[in-house]
């Protein structure tokens, strides 16, 4: 549970400014990170960091302000002063042609079903023999690099419109191993994620590495722009579900008319009908909120069955602005895609398809045309030339420009094996995500437009 | 607690650390990293925020590898630095080529950004009255979505580092931005917008974001591009010349000139993240960039700009040094320990010394290697009328709308918000959803026009990121208009 001085300072202010008639919205922050960086098979780096925020929102009918600080907050003074100065921004705000909606903590909720007191405090010397027993098992000759993240990240809400407070601590970790060849320059990659210590292994980086280590002593191959019927790897898979999520089914976006679903109506077919996706807190391949960031109680909700769109998610201030009820997803969705039918192994599952390409992770993706569902992004790590099943060749980095609907729309195969993808954003404070997607998809006429002469 | 006390107990801190073996060790400690957002979208004012960030950053060398601790706690500065060792002692369990700093003498130094009103200190009113100018200026008929931002950025913090090196910065920015959007004759979203840019002298406090003139000229200009854009045909796939305009220039040279030449990804430490770069030790001296045209430096001090700050994060001054010269790759954007690890790899001195390059977002992140200003330096071409006047058939281009980069930079794809049909060495009609894309070498190689000083101009950048965990910073380019013969535009069909 949360330090006991810090949750008495919150909930101290949060009763006086109840009293006062303030309408504010208490969110901490808590996190424990450390995190061990490879480069050039040493660790680079060897981080902790041990950070508490707060922050807080103020309401004054339609005018809304907010603060945050990074400091120790536990004692009363500190929270007084950051509530101040967020009732100070929200008193001088122009009010807006609105009235925003309150944030409310809906239920008392104390979540720790994902913490691991043993990856908390995990001895970074399990990591550095880790990335140790990998390079000794695949060879010097090569050149590694990544990194391992992992802590602790405790969420405390608490609001003046009740005396609920939502709680959660929750335990992750994050890994990655590129493993690149110094003279051809091609490079494998491992991921891995999860919330126990003991999830990530080296016998998992180092049985991908073996595995597909033996094709990349075949030359590379260019490919030439054109349509290609493409294996999608659970990592380009997440990323491009991410944007799909994002420009497609995003409420603000619907609205005001940006994303590739403008025009589009609840029921309208907007994807294949072996595509479902939905967020599921309870899908243990993700990091589950019981709650959302905004206090409201999250459960399972649908967006996408079997390609038809069914629900949007919106923000609290996009739900408040165009008067629709805000979705439980802020800053922890657990996004899922779900299985199809497909083999365990895409090799089996390309036997009758000829060539085919294989694009495990793509980097980069961007959007150029949000109202077309217009992405593009460039192959990485591992991509290949599959041929009735095998695997012929590596092929140089290659450009993938398509939009969602056709990617999403020309499904041919989907693995019935589902994989975790940390998604989480390392931009800001530590905020575990995960999203769990298909093991790899196989799509049809997906378009190449332009590839390198190199790896 | 006072910077005197603080000073004495950081002091300890790094004595008590050498004393235990370490080879090196710095600390930062920031007594304020503070920012302001402010923007008000269609009239409403979304986001009114601020926020404050204090404490300690320790980095320490030992055994060749880097330990880092933070704490945002005052009581915790000892602890910080034992953490700190620790982390390094257990990082060199696992060493290949051990890191070292070349031994620096001690910098006394102190810093500020060239300001003349803190916006900090301005009334929220006042910088609400200059958006609700700006946001009426953004207003027609037409216009769907109107968006004027503002983020303001303040640091204080101060350095010391075992050389005996005591530097303090005051730190300042802000970022201006005006955006507006409407849907066109198929549906789509188009988009205009204008950034505030610097001048690259004089001051960078709130009363250059409220320059007399700039907004309402920039406003005026956005609105009738984007009339145009929502009759305008949409761009076809060919091969044609693309003439950058500085909006668009500054996006190019950042991600294919900028970050290739970042030592710490020529040296593999951001594969498995932020990508490689094509560039190699061998490269420095022979790789030709491009045509002899372009000339690019690291120009760290350019009076006002937020890739200007005095001292890097390891106490190195700022330096200004060419990158490429004449076509001719000469550089790369270093720091002390990278540069040591590149000349023990090369088995030869590829650096002689840090290009000043090593930049932290924040107390509580380690620094790695940044940009400063990577500026394309003025050509011969003459003006912005010139090289239109110079080209048969191209397009002229502003502001980027997508940037997606191959993971060693050496292909790209941009988007944009707007094209201008050059034919015939005159503009003849607008286009609509401009794309190119293109090889890296291939692409500076073409380099056929750059333009003279009346068209060179710093854009700021807010949010670069790279590192892990991701570190946004602030950057410029000084850029100027600059076309690029034989480009594939649009999107094949």
């Amino acid at each position: 549970m949360i330090d006991e001085k810090t949750c008495d300072a919150i909930l101290q202010v949060r009763d006086s400014a109840r009293n006062k008639k303030i309408n504010a919205f208490f969110t901490m922050h808590q996190e424990k990170s450390h995190l061990l960086r490879i480069g050039n098979n040493s660790v680079s780096l060897n981080t902790s960091t041990d950070l508490t925020r707060l922050n807080v929102e103020v309401i004054d009918g339609h005018r809304k302000g907010s603060y945050s600080v990074m400091t120790d907050i536990s004692t009363p003074a500190v929270v007084e002063n950051a509530l101040q100065a967020a009732v100070e921004k929200a008193s001088v705000a122009t009010p807006r042609e609105y009235k925003p909606l309150e944030p409310i903590v809906e239920k008392n909720i104390k979540q720790m079903d994902q913490y691991d007191p043993s990856l908390e405090e995990i001895d970074p010397v399990t990591k550095v023999e880790t990335y140790r027993e990998i390079i000794d098992e695949n060879g010097e000759n090569y050149n590694y690099s990544g990194s391992w993240s992992s802590g602790s990240t405790e969420i405390f809400l608490a609001c003046t419109a009740n005396k609920n407070i939502a709680w959660r601590k929750g335990t992750d970790q994050q890994f990655s191993c590129v493993l690149k060849d110094p003279g051809h320059k091609w490079e494998l990659a491992n991921f891995q994620t999860g919330w126990q210590s003991g999830e990530v292994t080296a016998n998992n980086a180092t049985g991908d590495f073996k595995y597909i280590l033996p094709v990349f002593r075949e030359p590379g191959i260019k490919v030439e722009p054109g349509e290609y019927t493409v294996v999608f790897g659970s990592q380009a898979l997440a990323d491009i579900l991410g944007l799909l999520m994002w420009t497609g089914l995003n409420g603000k976006s619907y609205e005001e008319k940006m994303g590739w679903t403008t025009g589009k109506l609840i029921g309208d077919q907007i994807l294949s009908e072996k595509v479902t996706i939905v967020d599921d807190p309870s899908n243990m391949d993700t990091f589950g909120f019981s709650f959302d960031m905004k206090g409201l109680t999250r459960g399972f909700f649908p967006f996408v069955e079997e390609g038809r769109m069914v629900s949007l998610f919106y923000d609290i201030d996009t739900a408040g602005k165009y008067k629709r009820k805000p979705t439980p997803h802020n800053d922890s969705a657990s996004l899922v895609m779900n299985p199809g039918d497909g083999p365990e192994n895409p090799l089996e599952a390309v036997r009758n398809m000829g060539r085919v390409l294989f694009i495990p992770a793509l980097h980069y993706v961007h959007i150029p045309n949000p109202s077309k569902g217009l992405f593009t992004g460039s192959s990485r790590f591992s991509a290949l030339l599959l041929e009735n099943g095998e695997m012929k060749a590596p092929i140089f980095s290659s450009r993938i420009t398509d939009t969602f609907q056709n990617v999403f729309g020309k499904v041919e195969l989907i693995s019935s094996v589902g994989a975790s993808v940390n998604s989480s954003s390392t931009y800001d404070r530590r905020m575990p995500q995960a999203t769990s997607v298909p093991s790899y998809m196989i799509s049809s006429e997906v378009r190449v437009t332009d590839s390198a002469d190199s790896f | 607690m006072g910077i005197e006390e603080l000073d004495k107990l950081v002091s300890q801190g790094i004595s008590r650390v050498m004393d235990k073996g370490a080879g090196y060790c710095d600390a930062r400690f920031y007594s304020e990293d503070g920012s302001e957002t402010i923007a008000l979208i269609d009239g409403n004012l979304e986001e009114n925020s601020a926020s404050f960030e204090s404490g300690l950053g320790v980095r320490v060398l030992h055994g060749g590898s880097w330990g880092f601790a933070a704490t945002s706690r005052a009581d915790d500065v000892k602890e910080t630095f034992d953490r700190a060792l620790a982390n390094a002692k257990t990082a060199s369990l696992l060493v290949n080529i051990p890191l070292n700093m070349d031994r620096m003498s001690g910098i006394k130094g102190q810093y500020s950004s060239p300001v003349e009103i803190d916006p900090f200190e301005v009334p929220l009113k006042e910088k609400l009255a200059f958006l609700k100018e700006l946001d009426s200026n953004l207003h027609a008929d037409f216009i769907q979505r109107r968006i004027a931002y503002i983020y303001l950025q303040r640091m204080k913090n101060w350095f010391w580092n075992s050389e005996g090196s005591f530097i303090e910065r005051n730190l300042l920015n802000c970022f201006a931005k005006a955006r507006i959007m409407a849907q066109d004759l198929d549906g789509q979203m188009q988009v205009r917008s204008k950034a505030l840019q610097t001048p690259g002298s004089g001051t960078r406090g709130w009363e250059m974001v409220t320059n007399s003139g700039l907004w309402s000229a920039r406003t005026e200009t956005i609105k009738e591009e984007l009339a145009q854009l929502l009759k305008a045909p949409e761009i076809e796939y060919g091969k044609r010349s693309i003439v950058l305009l500085p909006g668009q220039g500054f996006l190019q040279v950042h991600e294919t000139i900028g970050h290739p030449l970042e030592l710490d990804r020529i040296l593999g430490y951001e594969l498995s993240f932020a990508g490689g770069s094509f560039v190699t030790l061998d490269s420095i001296g022979k790789l030709r960039y491009g045509s002899d045209k372009l000339n690019a430096n690291a120009y760290g001090s350019i009076e006002n700009s937020p890739g200007s700050f005095g001292y890097d994060d390891e106490g190195t001054p700022e330096r200004d040094y060419p990158l490429i010269d004449k076509g001719i790759l000469v550089n790369c954007l270093t720091s002390r320990a990278m540069i040591s690890e590149a000349n023990q790899t090369a088995g030869i001195k590829v650096f002689d010394q840090s290009g000043g390059a090593s930049r932290s977002s924040a107390f509580y992140k380690a620094p790695i290697d940044r940009m400063t200003n990577v500026n394309i330096l003025p050509g011969k071409d003459g003006s912005l009328m010139d090289i239109i006047a110079q080209t048969e058939d191209g397009i002229l281009l502003d502001n980027p709308r997508s940037w997606s980069i191959g993971s060693n930079r050496e292909h790209f794809h941009f988007g944009c918000e707007i094209a201008w049909e050059i034919s015939s060495g005159k503009l003849t009609r607008v286009l609509k959803n401009p794309t190119y894309q293109g090889h890296t070498l291939d692409f500076y190689a073409n380099l056929g026009a750059v333009g003279d000083d009346s068209t060179w101009v710093v854009k700021q950048v807010p949010n670069c990121g790279k590192g892990e965990p991701n570190q946004i910073m602030e950057i410029g380019h000084g850029i100027p208009v600059m076309r690029f013969d034989d480009v594939i535009t649009g999107e094949r069909r």
